[in-house]
């Protein structure tokens, strides 16, 4: 009976089966760094969306960026920001809901007539919200079960409900106060009590501390996050490194030499030597610093090998877009306001008209080519000669319309962005490439991107026409240029580490996380107080100026609890896992003994729960609600949570992105209002970020299921 | 050729019939599955391998026939009982989120809790490289998405999933029929492992090539119809070839077109 106790005549061929546990690495998933890590999470597409965005306008608007203007966008980020943690985790598990929208200013209709009709006079507002909680999570219970029983797509049940909603509310609005909105929600019994507590106001203007507890923050948060950084990257000495730990000190004296310089004096000369000092003071703190605690290479000689075409080439037409970057002054003029076409000489505009005609003949002789090649039939050449005419005057329209609504100053900046930017990107890949197989090449490569980037950053200085161009943006970059310098040292001097290492990994990201969260409080602090004292903000009043009254509404406080307890349950809690599993494979989370079709409910009647807490947020704020409140935000909602890095299948995404999706929605909001431009010119924006960020939150994602 | 039962195996199937109305799926089905050892289910498309997947994992009931675990008698009327027994079936589809870490997915369904409030993160990751280490693979980053894993990975995946929550009896449905050769190996090396760690294997393919290397018992199949079951000694790799493509059916074939 025991079978393989005998030996079979084949035994020499039988392929070889190992003994277990013969551990078997899969040769093709490769260590990944912390700075991998980071880009592949899904939130990065909306972090750097949302960085760019108010970049953008706290250059173009004078206002936006203070204190008065961020609590503002905070405010209306707020609604949409609870709504898209619910959608997101909605999208996560798989599902859409229509009536999100229509739920938020159903639910606080509700709330406004039964406080106003029932029982005669009206209920208290407490027994009001409590009842449209109620009410909110059966409609969401009801879409849950409609699409777990009859299968049909999440879409068409909550278009019916969003339908079915929408015309209850209007129908029970005119029947109970004989119009279509209700008013004076406030006034009604228990109201005042209910809107302290749950939609505050807190009011404040003053604090003095503000930019020495901000540094102070940022300061200690990047200090952590380079020392997880590090911990992540490298290999542990197994003593320290005297000699690097001296060169540390060093640095850090010089450091703070440059930084109390750069406070302390005044004038360019002086800026600029302490500027110096601490840049390059700041380069030999993080490089001893790395050296100290973890493993440099012993080896620093090493053949240089032929430097590749593609590396080459991309160096090249870096250094050259950053030249050309470099001279755009020249033909534009950065004070011009005048549209591009106006501004343009008589005998230029027939140029550029034909350049324009020639450009789209091109095109559509390249699309052509390859089906006439070979065969030239009249009718090809009729088809060819048609589609030249109609893309020489698609080319020339299109190109005198942009011109026409792009000013001179305009087209520089974009001129400049595109070539400077461009360069410096182009740059910096080929130093990636270059670091594959030459560290030498890759510190040199490294070297000239530093260098592209001052560059940019003193021309931007020079002649920009933003004011907080030339002084923010230069600041950042330089610091930027600090850090990759930084960076591309350490690559050159340090070995990396290949292992995953649990300890140190776990003590990285733990210190990443401290420091991220300390710089970030540091910069909320910055951005929510003004430093004015109110004796100060009383001398600007009385001489005539104003000064912004500081609300921050207890919205975004919702905002925040809403969107901390999501992301827990969903990273942290089994619930969480389930919503990705029913999400990503429903069958198969369903086969392991996952309650999908809970999962699903439940996940419905959490939209509909937040849908009713913003709704009472606005009842109790506002006082006054349309019928037609809330209707088209489910899209809103969803482009939230699409830019945040769900995806829209399913299985994939997170609740943090969602957040930083409102974010981005209310920044551009907010800052068109504040540059003073046409407030609709803001779906055209929003639907760029879009496309941006789903672009960019592709690429990640396939980074993060191919590259390792 | 079949050997009466000497000890109590660990799963034994004796006369074992199936009947759909009046077609008949398994006719006189008989085999055994013992701890630490690999039982192969050999047989070509609508032999009744799937039916007889579905009567060991619960999903049907035999119209006729004992089915004993331990020589007890069992009658597992859904899978819910079988997997309690310890009888767990990995499908081709997986039951993985291809999406979801790996160490989210070893744990799905019966994530360990602090205070049933926060996973246990720390303890999953640990547990699921070990378990993958346990089955062969160097898991470096617990973190990866599943579908980041090759086939034969996240088969194996799914067997060292079964075999941490206490399964004694791990049926492989066609494990390696959507694999390229070098993955088949590599799942066949994770298939060998399982039954080294003490559990009973049942595995389903058609590949007699694939079945000769792992297997310890085979089972053949034809069109509901036991062709034998054999244990290694007595079958041949070559005449297990001959009995699967069809034996004799095979030399008519190759008479009437002329291959030699």
């Amino acid at each position: 009976m025991t079978a393989t106790a005998v030996p079979t005549p084949e035994v020499e061929e039988q392929e070889v089966i190992p003994p277990s546990p013969v551990v078997h690495a899969d040769e093709r998933i490769s260590h990944r760094g912390p700075m991998q890590r980071w880009l592949i999470s899904p939130e990065i597409g909306a972090f750097i969306g949302a960085v760019i965005v108010w970049i953008f306008f706290w250059g173009n608007a004078r206002t936006f960026g203070q204190a008065n203007s961020t609590l503002n966008w905070l405010d209306v980020a707020a609604p949409t920001g609870i709504m898209a943690t619910a959608v997101a985790l909605l999208m996560i598990g798989g599902e859409f809901d229509l009536s999100s929208g229509v739920m938020t200013g159903a639910s606080a209709i509700m709330i406004g007539l039964m406080s106003r009709t029932f029982m005669g006079a009206g209920i208290n507002i407490g027994i009001a919200i409590a009842a449209t909680f109620m009410l909110a999570g059966a409609v969401g219970w009801f879409n849950g079960f409609m699409v777990n029983k009859t299968g049909l797509p999440s879409f068409i049940v909550t278009l019916a409900s969003f339908f079915g909603v929408r015309g209850m509310v209007v129908v029970l609005s005119q029947r109970l106060v004989g119009k279509v909105q209700v008013d004076s929600i406030d006034k009604q019994r228990g109201a005042a009590g209910w809107k302290t507590w749950m939609a505050h106001e807190w009011k404040f203007v003053e604090f003095t501390g503000r930019d020495q507890l901000f540094l102070g923050l940022v300061i200690v948060g990047g200090l952590a996050f380079l020392y997880g950084l590090l911990e992540q990257s490298f290999i542990r000495r197994a003593g320290l490194n005297g000699r690097a730990a001296i060169l540390t000190v060093v640095g850090a004296v010089g450091v703070v030499v440059g930084f109390v310089g750069l406070l302390k004096t005044v004038g360019v000369t002086n800026n600029l030597i302490f500027g110096l000092i601490g840049s390059i003071s700041l380069i030999i703190f993080m490089v001893g610093l790395a050296l100290t605690r973890w493993e440099g290479r012993t080896v620093l000689e090493e053949e240089t090998p032929p430097m590749q075409k593609s590396v080459a080439l991309r160096v090249g037409l870096g250094a050259a877009g950053v030249a050309l970057a470099c001279l755009t002054h020249i033909p534009f003029d950065r004070r011009q306001r005048l549209p591009v076409l106006t501004w343009t000489s008589d005998s230029l505009r027939p140029v550029i008209a034909v350049l324009a005609g020639i450009a789209g003949i091109a095109l559509a002789v390249r699309a052509m080519l390859p089906s006439l090649r070979g065969r030239w039939k009249p009718v090809g050449v009729i088809k060819l000669v048609l589609l030249s005419l109609y893309c020489a005057l698609l080319m020339v329209a299109g190109v005198a319309a942009f011109l026409q609504l792009t000013t001179v100053q305009a087209l520089r900046t974009i001129a400049m962005l595109a070539l400077g930017g461009g360069g410096i990107v182009l740059i910096l890949a080929a130093r990636g490439e270059a670091g594959r197989s030459s560290k030498k090449a890759q510190l040199m490569i490294g070297t000239l991107a530093v260098v592209a980037i001052v560059v940019m950053a003193i021309v931007i200085r020079a002649d920009s026409a933003a004011p907080r161009f030339r002084t923010g943006m230069f600041a950042a970059m330089m610091l930027g240029a600090v850090v990759i310098m930084a960076n591309t040292l350490l690559e050159f001097l340090m070995i990396k580490r290949r292992e995953a290492d649990a300890k140190a990994d776990t003590l990285g990201k733990r210190l990443q996380m401290l420091g991220a969260g300390a710089a970030v409080i540091g910069l909320v602090i910055r951005l929510i107080f003004t430093n004015f004292t109110a004796a100060h903000a009383a001398a600007v009043k009385a001489a005539g100026g104003s000064v912004g009254q500081n609300v921050l509404r207890e919205t975004v406080v919702w905002w925040l609890v809403v969107a901390a307890v999501g992301a827990f349950i969903l990273n942290k809690s089994k619930y969480g896992n389930w919503i990705f599993a029913v999400g990503g494979n429903k069958d198969a989370a369903r086969a392991i003994g996952v309650p999908a079709g809970t999962v699903k409910i439940s996940l419905f009647v959490t939209v509909s729960l937040c849908a009713c807490l913003a709704g009472t947020l606005i009842a109790l704020r506002y006082g006054t609600v349309q019928a037609n409140q809330g209707i088209g935000l489910e899209f809103e909602y969803i482009i939230a949570a699409v830019v945040g890095g769900c995806l829209m299948t399913g299985g994939y995404g997170s609740v943090i992105g969602a957040s930083l999706g409102a974010m981005i929605m209310a920044i551009s909001t907010n800052g068109v209002q504040s540059t003073g431009w046409n407030s609709d010119g803001r779906f055209t924006f929003l639907g760029g970020v879009l496309l941006l960020a789903v672009l960019v939150n592709n690429y990640t994602r396939k980074k993060a299921q191919a590259a390792r | 050729m079949n050997q009466p039962a000497s000890e109590h195996a660990l799963l034994e199937l004796r006369h074992i019939c199936k009947y759909f109305g009046n077609v008949t799926a398994l006719e006189d089905i008989t085999t055994r599955v013992e701890a630490g050892k690999v039982t192969c289910v050999l047989g070509d498309n609508g032999a009744g391998k799937s039916t007889f997947i579905k009567i060991l994992s619960g999903v049907h009931q035999p119209s006729s026939g004992e089915y004993t675990m331990y020589g007890n008698p069992v009658n597992f009327t859904n899978p819910r009982d079988a997997r309690a027994a310890g009888i767990a079936a990995v499908f081709q589809d997986l039951a993985l989120a291809p999406l979801l870490s790996v160490w989210r997915n070893f744990f799905l369904g019966v994530e360990p809790m602090h205070m049933g409030l926060v996973m246990r993160s720390a303890f999953m990751k640990k547990t699921a490289k070990e378990e993958m280490a346990k089955m062969g693979i160097d898991v470096r980053d617990v973190d990866q998405p599943v579908g980041t894993m090759s086939g034969g990975e996240r088969q194996s995946v799914a067997i060292a999933r079964a075999v941490y929550f206490g399964a004694r009896v791990l049926i492989l449905d066609e494990p390696t029929s959507a694999l390229g050769v070098k993955q088949s190996g590599v799942v066949l090396k994770y298939t060998r492992a399982a039954a080294d760690r003490g559990l009973g294997v049942i595995f389903i393919t058609h590949n007699p090539n694939h079945a000769y290397p792992v297997g310890d018992r085979f089972l053949l199949l034809n069109r509901g119809h036991s062709l034998g079951d054999f244990a290694k000694a007595e079958i041949s790799r070559d005449e297990l070839i001959r009995m699967m493509a069809g034996g004799a059916e095979l030399e008519q074939l190759e008479h009437e077109i002329g291959i030699r």
